[in-house]
């Protein structure tokens, strides 16, 4: 303490004697705490220069990693022990005085404003007429971008796939699906012929082909043809937002959408009977041609996927 | 690619399976006897029963008759209690359609679900039997497949893949495109519809990835003509490489559930480690 002093301006210690027990750091021991760290620091600064040598010879990453990171580490708990245990240990109280100004300052300040304002502060209505046309115009101008980044208009893409008339369904790598290939309680993701590896084919077209029986399976009245020997073709985007519904749980007949679990009934036209979709999924009406190739029919009866304005102009639904 | 090599392995198609299914007339949504041996390999016994078929990626073989009399002694002591003593699903004095018909689905479906330890059931209100420590063993299994094979001769056969042969980057591929739905891209399984659920993948044997894909156990779907032998030894061979033995980053996988799982331990462990280090360095008395 008493070398301390030698260097240093005197400070007013506010009445506090030098013995009193805030002034004295925490350490019971100064001396060994002070080499301790002092060893600390040194390690560190050790591992610091090791962290400049590795970069400099261009040493692997993990190196140039924990060289640095035991290197900081070890100069901030140094640190933190210099300020923990060796500086006085407080805690000290200082007094402040009030921060307002007297009652007559302020009332000067105010009448202050008053004479002056009137005089010095015009309106300037043409000036301000300006800047808020061109805000105006601002406002309107940056409606542009959002308008643009909107895309091309859809037209007739959301009413119609590229299912047509006799297209065959095919699999993921194009191998058109036979009536053999796939056992009951199977299912696979299918598309139109030539559509498999386009986007508008994965986005739009992706449909999910359920064998449930080896007999014509009628899902739905008024669809007694579109599911030959059992197998029935569904859109496979949700009504709901449109994600793939690609779980089927064959013992319970339901197609599971991943994103909110709505649930498709596979045997009953794939009507929701969980979750937030709003309308079956369409199905596609499938025949089996003279080779044994399943075709589709025509192309889905309605739109597929979620809804959106125009919907019902087709539909008639208000769904 | 993979077109191709269905097509190498098309023009041996045999379909006894489809011809029994059709003499049985089942109901709608039966899954009976629908596999058929797409092989390059062929092995009948003497009274022209194809006993082995398969080809380089995934061989079959059909468990030996000598086994049937076993089979049948353990079928009546651990199973005939629920699926009848004509593995038909008629218990004694039961109802038909109570517990599954066994009769037709194939040696390989009876071998996962005894050698996968949730037949015979553990708990008969479960709603899904969960995989476990197996009662019976593989051999013990492969006899009672033989017995309710031996009623009626089905397809698939207990399968043995040949992964050397298999591509783990085509697997993946297929695994997205077909498994990843209900079993989640890491594998782990979720739940489903109806409290059912899609178990884990992590710990389960080559040949019984096969035979899951082959025969859909449960809500399952079965993958039949729709995937080939070399796409299935594909699969499996990523799911017993790359989804089992994980390489986790950092060394801990924390279930493979993604930035939820992470950003839950970093904020648990990691924030919780910094409060207690500054609670630490402002802490003076």
């Amino acid at each position: 303490m008493s070398d301390l002093e030698e260097h240093r301006t005197p400070v007013s210690l506010n009445g506090l004697s030098e013995d009193d027990l805030r002034l004295q750091p925490l350490a019971k021991n100064p001396q060994t705490v002070e080499r301790v760290i002092a060893v600390t620091f040194l390690v560190g600064t050790l591992f610091v220069a090791a962290f400049g040598a590795s970069y400099w010879v261009n040493a692997k990453p993990w190196i140039l990693g924990a060289t640095m990171g035991a290197g900081l580490f070890l100069l901030g708990v140094g640190l933190v022990a210099w300020g923990k245990y060796l500086m006085p240990r407080g805690p000290f109280v200082e007094e402040r005085h009030t921060l307002a100004n007297s009652d007559a300052d302020r009332e000067a300040l105010a009448a202050a404003i008053v004479e002056r304002g009137g005089s010095v502060v015009k309106r300037r209505k043409m000036l301000a007429g300006i800047l808020g046309g061109g805000m105006g115009i601002f406002g309107i101008v940056a409606l542009f971008p959002l308008l643009r980044s909107l895309g091309p208009l859809p037209k007739g893409t959301l009413f119609h796939t590229d299912w047509k008339k006799g297209s065959y369904v095919v699999d993921q790598t194009g191998r058109r699906v036979n009536v053999g290939d796939l056992a009951i309680g199977s299912i696979v993701t299918v598309f139109p012929e030539g559509t498999e590896n386009s986007d508008r084919g994965q986005a739009v077209d992706q449909t999910v082909l359920i064998r449930i029986s080896n007999q014509n399976f009628t899902t739905q009245k008024g669809r007694e043809t579109w599911g030959p020997m059992g197998y029935v073709a569904y859109s496979k985007l949700c009504t709901h937002l449109g994600c793939p519904v690609g779980l089927y749980e064959q013992q319970l007949q339901l197609l599971v959408c991943p994103c909110h679990q709505s649930m498709f009934n596979v045997t009953n036209g794939a009507i929701p009977q969980f979750g937030p979709a709003p309308r079956p999924l369409p199905q596609l009406p499938l025949y089996i041609d003279a080779n044994g190739n399943i075709r589709a029919q025509a192309d889905y009866d309605q739109p597929v996927g979620p809804g959106f304005w125009e919907r019902h102009r087709v539909t008639g639904s208000k769904v | 690619m993979a077109a191709a090599g269905f097509l190498s392995v098309a023009p041996l198609l045999l379909f006894a399976g489809s011809a029994n299914a059709n003499s049985l007339n089942p109901p709608p949504t039966t899954r009976k006897n629908a596999g058929t041996p797409n092989s390059t390999i062929v092995v009948k016994n003497k009274s022209g029963v194809v006993v082995k078929y398969g080809n380089k990626y995934i061989t079959y073989k059909a468990p030996s008759s000598k086994l049937d009399a076993l089979g049948q002694a353990l079928f009546m002591e651990n199973c005939a209690s629920c699926h009848g003593s004509e593995a038909d699903g008629v218990p004694a004095n039961g109802t038909s359609g109570a517990y599954p018909d066994l009769v037709g689905l194939g040696p390989a479906t009876i071998t996962f679900w005894i050698d996968s330890g949730r037949m015979p059931a553990k708990n008969l209100a479960a709603v899904q039997a969960r995989r476990g420590q197996p009662a019976l063993t593989p051999f013990q299994a492969t006899a009672i497949a033989a017995w309710v094979n031996s009623l009626l001769p089905s397809y698939p056969d207990i399968p043995t893949p040949h992964l050397k042969n298999a591509n783990v980057a085509d697997g993946a591929a297929l695994f997205a495109l077909n498994c990843a739905a209900c079993h989640t891209i890491e594998g782990d399984g979720d739940a489903l519809a109806a409290s059912t659920f899609s178990p884990s993948l992590r710990n389960i044997p080559a040949f019984q990835v096969v035979e899951a894909i082959r025969t859909g156990p449960a809500n399952m779907p079965r993958f039949t003509g729709n995937l080939s032998d070399q796409q299935v030894a594909d699969i499996t061979k990523y799911v017993t490489t790359e989804i089992q033995h994980p390489n986790n980053p950092g060394g801990f996988g924390l279930g493979g559930l993604g930035p939820v799982a992470e950003g839950f331990v970093g904020l648990l462990l990691g924030l919780g480690l910094l409060m207690l280090v500054c609670y630490w360095i402002g802490d003076r008395s």
